[in-house]
């Protein structure tokens, strides 16, 4: 079976005012936003700008707002948005200088990362029949004691979050949520009380983890469970515990 | 129907108030933004008001008997909803600041709220009482 | 990232407000709810403030509503995206603003209590 959608497209150009484009596609029962996107771009207009590399939300290249809310088109089906016909609406992310139409410019997103020094890499993920090794299993037991963090490798680097918060929207300061969860995750991993002091020193700040207003946006939009607002609160509370072990231990 | 709030970076504060995303924490936030806003008049109102005091006994109990009105005590409840609201979710903040019930923002919000309805409907009623 | 210095803004921020559940109930309560018809009269208000813990718990109210009052309207402010230099300001004017406040709310409270003492030694006994 075939869809029929309609798809209204913010349309931008450098100094040329914004509009919106509908465009009317069909794609299988099964597409993906994404796909519609697509659709859009290949039968009616080769000039549509947008992004995408995978295909599967881990790359987090083709992020944008679907009805206003931000997710990965490459997971959204499309048959979630059939709203008695109603065209499904697809902007740009906020919070980062628009380059055309759905594309924005996420450097500053890649720039906040770099700042922290942080390699990101991926866990490996259950098998197909859902087994999963556990290292008891062929390690000795005293690795048994090795702390199960929660996985900020999860992040895709989409930019959703930053999208999504509104500290964010007000201004560009601020560190932003998935910075700050990449911190939280070196700060859990690392055994080194040195490095351990830096990371805290690096979110200790005022455009830091003290800026956010706790409107759990970015925690809410993430696509992939990253959860960048606990991750806040626990540089919070770690950050509050040093200050105070160090005017008692005076 | 553009969804888009405008991106002009002067304009970019009205997203403070953008509640379409519907979700509680967000709804929260503009409300304890909201009602801070409104707190903060009302504290230097007050504070202006208070100086009658300075003016001896005649003109405060002037005022009193005004205040008494029952357009006042509306206002009174107003002010104490405006409170119970920005106090309760503000200790809710400062819970999950420092890290206490982060997982249960969303019933301690909810839970918060309900505390506020029924010290509210209790407060009005003590209030209208006399 | 270079604005360490003012990173306890959002710690005070919390402590003053924790305090205020408190001496905000405690003002609440005491000046509209146990007084009868809802707000003490001028003799009430003399007789409330003749006590020093009274006062005390007043003063020390005043100062945390006042911080927290006007480091709220400062993280608001900030929201506006200004540039680092007219944060500056904004917080040394603030500073100044929650001074003044204070100072006044000192003032107040003294006037009261010693226009208060004064008059009340003129009252028939």
């Amino acid at each position: 079976m075939a869809l029929n959608v309609t798809l209204k497209i913010f349309r931008y150009r450098p100094n040329q005012p914004a509009r919106c484009d509908t465009f009317d596609v069909t794609v299988p029962d099964a597409a993906n936003v994404l796909d519609a996107i697509e659709q859009a771009w290949d039968k009616h207009d080769r000039d549509l700008m947008f992004r995408h590399a995978c295909h599967h939300a881990s790359c987090g290249t083709c992020a944008v707002r679907i009805n206003g809310r931000e997710k990965l088109p490459c997971i959204a089906p499309v048959r979630d948005y059939l709203d008695g016909g109603k065209p499904i609406t697809i902007e740009p992310l906020r919070n980062f200088p628009i380059v055309g139409d759905l594309v924005v410019d996420v450097t500053g997103l890649f720039q906040r990362q770099e700042a922290t020094g942080f390699v990101i890499t991926r866990p490996t993920e259950d098998s197909l029949d859902g087994k999963r090794v556990d290292h008891t299993q062929c390690l000795a037991p005293a690795s048994a004691a090795i702390v199960p963090f929660n996985r900020f490798e999860n992040c895709v680097e989409c930019g959703i979050c930053l999208s999504a918060c509104p500290t964010m929207a007000a201004d560009d300061k601020f560190f932003g949520p998935a910075g700050l969860a990449a911190i939280q995750r070196e700060v859990d991993k690392t055994d080194d009380p040195n490095a351990r002091a830096r990371l805290l020193d690096l979110a200790d700040d005022e455009q830091g983890v003290w800026r956010c207003h706790s409107a759990w946006e970015c925690t809410e939009a993430c696509p992939q469970n990253v959860n960048p607002a606990e991750a806040i609160m626990d540089l919070r509370k770690q950050i509050t515990a040093r200050r105070f072990k160090k005017l008692f231990a005076r | 129907m553009n969804l888009s709030l405008p991106e002009n970076k002067r304009l970019r504060f009205l997203r403070w108030f953008d509640f379409r995303s519907g979700r509680l924490g967000m709804i929260a936030y503009i409300l304890n933004r909201v009602t801070a806003i409104g707190l903060v008049v009302y504290l230097y109102l007050h504070l202006a008001v208070l100086s009658i005091l300075a003016g001896g006994p005649a003109q405060w109990d002037a005022f009193v008997q005004i205040a008494r009105s029952p357009l006042f005590l509306t206002l009174d409840v107003i002010l104490l909803a405006g409170i119970l609201i920005h106090g309760l979710n503000g200790l809710r903040i400062a819970l999950t600041g420092f890290g206490v019930g982060v997982r249960g923002q969303k019933p301690l919000f909810v839970a918060f709220m309900l505390v506020a309805a029924v010290a509210l409907i209790a407060g009005a009623l003590k209030i209208f009482a006399g | 990232m270079n604005h360490k210095r003012s990173s306890w803004a959002w710690f005070w921020q919390a402590v003053t407000g924790i305090a205020l559940l408190l001496l905000l109930g405690l003002h609440t309560v005491a000046h509209h709810f146990v007084a009868a018809g809802g707000l003490r009269d001028f003799q009430q208000v003399i007789e409330y403030l003749s006590n020093p813990i009274i006062v005390v718990l007043e003063i020390a109210f005043l100062i945390c509503v006042t911080t927290h009052a006007l480091l709220g309207v400062r993280s608001i402010l900030f929201d506006l995206g200004l540039s680092a230099r007219t944060e500056r300001r904004i917080t040394v004017g603030l500073s100044v603003v929650g001074i003044v406040t204070a100072l006044y709310g000192f003032w107040l409270t003294y006037t009261v209590i010693y226009t208060g003492s004064s008059s009340t030694a003129f009252l028939p006994k």
